[in-house]
């Protein structure tokens, strides 16, 4: 088996998702809110409210520290003349190999908190599925996007 | 070259039917809200129909098409222009089908599939058969972009008929139960729009206690699947009357269908995959069917196509070798390691126990679901028994069983990717999952085999890589050799 791909995520990379994830927290901490606001009456036991906030802090606690931490260790790629190489999954390790002549797009993505860090997402398109590559410097997102997209456009075989 | 035609006026009819046929429920639903006074229904339903007739005949006079410069072009839109050009050397299949209305003034529609999931339909719903021809011939170009010679194209090499009497075997055995049990849950799904909810409490708590015993429970379930069988029958019946399959030298050609005549030209250079399918009611007899994977767009299943419905297991290699002889090798070299056994058994005893639990507590006599975890631990023998995998130089076989074992022939040229997969419990026992997924419909069709051995599926993950060259190395070939040996021992 070839060797595992040697690329890695920047490790600002951690961060940025640490900020996405808590914002998404704030969501699960939507649900006992607008109990507490709806139920003036006082129906709700307390340790429904317990077990609820406890639940909610448990999601908040993986979503911002654990996931973004293992996610970034256990992603790998590499990308050379011939494939796109991807290793990447929490739980389930799922390891992907791209022949560079399918790829049909590539093209860098970032949202607020990733432009806050300088950082992008490279979107590979095939015709039949779609890879990202996630957090990239926005230098090094360039750079690979333009190498995929050099090496799909010399190697251009029809579907 | 053509310049800019319109359609047949049947396309303003074809229009409003189609937007009938899309928005169904919605004006069943309106019909049923305005029955209760007369005038304001009748008013209401003609209304209706006049601004569809009126959006029918508005798209026909708006919707041109053209042939320049070798691409296709389709103007349409009332409000909104919309404006598809395709050219032609990314067309992937055209379509030709000619539905009732069609038939009754000779007509035909003209459906273009290219590959990639932006683009929408190109589709041109009534011309005369004459025009459809002529549009055919000038999209269809060999690869170099020149036209291809018409002789040359039209030599036919092989003629397949599906007789009478194979017709008939096909839907007796088509088992397509899934597809006819949904059609009868969407029946009785609108069965409360029919019944009020009163009536339906009533016949709830009132007729169902009195009548319930397990000879009832047990008949309802044999009348269910007798239904949903006559149902497959009949569809399976309609869909392939008259099937022909011919082959020309540079494209397949398969007519089918008895209201809804067929038509589906397919060029052989866009062939994605070919696959060999028992369902279990045609495995004992020895019958297959085969399947064929395009990479046209609009499905967002795949875009699937039936090659030929019924086939003898035994001559399944001699068609593929005069149909697609690309395809007319499989080969199986490894198969899941005795350790695999046990995980195919659980997967199967969970995805049981999801069923007969829920159905043991909320079903009157669910406990006799139970009875369903043999027959679920034999699937996942059987699954485990059929899973295989092999290589040669340009082309790559999976088999795999769900209910129907399927065989995959898949060219390596035409993966899109390859991936390998290890859960925890698969990382303790050195399992992978292998999955290769090729261009069809949206979202391609993907191909997998579950809990192979790491060294095999390593070497088959790598055989994807377009720098693979294979290595002697007679170690591990040797034990993959063993392993399926053992593995035929414990079959007989």
């Amino acid at each position: 088996m070839k060797s595992e791909p040697q690329h890695r995520i920047p490790r600002t990379a951690v961060k940025a998702w640490r900020i996405s994830g808590f914002l998404v927290s704030l969501f699960f901490w939507l649900a006992p809110i607008a109990m507490w606001v709806f139920d003036t009456e006082g129906v709700v036991d307390l340790w429904v409210y317990l077990v609820i906030v406890s639940a909610v802090l448990a999601i908040t606690l993986l979503i911002t520290f654990l996931i973004p931490h293992f996610r970034w260790k256990r992603w790998r790629y590499d990308i050379n003349e011939h494939e796109i190489d991807l290793q990447h999954g929490l739980i389930i390790v799922q390891r992907t190999l791209v022949p560079v002549n399918r790829v049909q797009h590539v093209d860098t993505r970032q949202g607020p908190i990733l432009r806050n860090y300088g950082l992008s997402n490279v979107t590979i398109s095939t015709a039949a599925t779609t890879h990202e590559i996630p957090a990239l410097t926005e230098e090094n997102a360039g750079t690979v996007r333009d190498q995929i997209s050099r090496l799909a456009l010399k190697a251009k075989e029809d579907v | 070259m053509f310049s800019a035609e319109r359609q047949h006026p049947v396309a303003a009819v074809t229009k409003v039917l189609e937007i009938i046929k899309g928005n169904f429920i919605t004006l069943v639903l309106l019909l049923f809200v305005t029955s209760g006074e007369s005038m304001v229904s009748l008013f209401g339903i003609l209304s209706v129909l006049l601004v569809l007739l009126v959006s029918g005949v508005l798209s026909w006079l708006r919707f041109t098409y053209s042939v320049v410069d070798g691409e296709l072009r389709i103007e349409q839109g009332i409000l909104v222009r919309k404006n598809i050009y395709l050219s032609k050397e990314r067309i992937q299949v055209i379509d030709i089908k000619a539905g009732l209305l069609q038939r009754m003034f000779g007509l035909v529609e003209v459906e273009v599939k290219t590959a990639g999931s932006s683009s929408k339909a190109a589709k041109i719903s009534a011309i005369t058969r004459e025009k459809a021809e002529e549009l055919k011939s000038m999209l269809r170009t060999d690869s170099t972009g020149e036209a291809i010679d018409l002789e040359a194209e039209k030599q036919l090499l092989q003629n397949y008929e599906l007789s009478a009497k194979d017709l008939v075997i096909t839907s007796f055995t088509s088992g397509s139960f899934g597809i006819a049990l949904s059609i009868i849950g969407t029946l009785f799904s609108q069965l409360d729009q029919v019944l009020s909810e009163e009536q339906m409490l009533y016949y709830l708590e009132t007729i169902i206690p009195a009548s319930i015993s397990t000879n009832m429970v047990f008949y309802s379930i044999v009348f269910v699947i007798l239904l949903s069988w006559l149902l497959s029958f009949l569809g399976t019946l309609i869909k392939y009357f008259g099937f022909t399959l011919k082959v020309y030298n540079k494209e397949l050609i398969i007519r089918q269908g008895l209201f809804e005549q067929r038509q589906l030209t397919i060029p052989f250079n866009r062939i994605q995959a070919i696959q060999i399918k028992e369902g279990i009611l045609r495995q004992p007899f020895g019958l297959a069917s085969i399947i064929l994977e395009s990479a046209g767009y609009g499905e967002k299943e795949g875009n699937s196509t039936t090659l030929y419905p019924l086939i003898k297991k035994a001559r399944v290699e001699d068609f593929l070798h005069k149909v697609v002889p690309e395809f007319d090798n499989p080969v199986y070299q490894s198969k899941p390691p005795q350790r695999a056994l046990r995980r195919y058994l659980f997967r199967m005893v969970f995805i049981s126990l999801s069923v007969i639990i829920p159905a043991w507590f909320y079903l009157p006599y669910g406990e006799y679901a139970i009875s369903l975890l043999l027959p679920a631990i034999l699937l996942g023998y059987a699954q485990y028994r059929d899973a295989a995998i092999g290589i040669d130089n340009g082309s790559l076989t999976i088999r795999s069983r769900d209910f129907a074992l399927t065989t995959a022939i898949i060219q390596k040229k035409r993966i899109q990717r390859v991936s390998l997969k290890q859960n925890p419990f698969q990382k303790r026992r050195d399992l992978l999952s292998y999955l290769v997924t090729v261009a069809s419909g949206n979202q391609g069709r993907s191909f997998d085999i579950r809990e192979l051995e790491e060294s095999a599926a390593n070497k088959y993950f790598d055989w994807v890589s377009p720098e693979y060259t294979p290595q002697a190395k007679p170690g591990a070939d040797s034990r993959e050799i063993a392993d399926t040996d053992t593995n035929t021992d414990t079959d007989t």
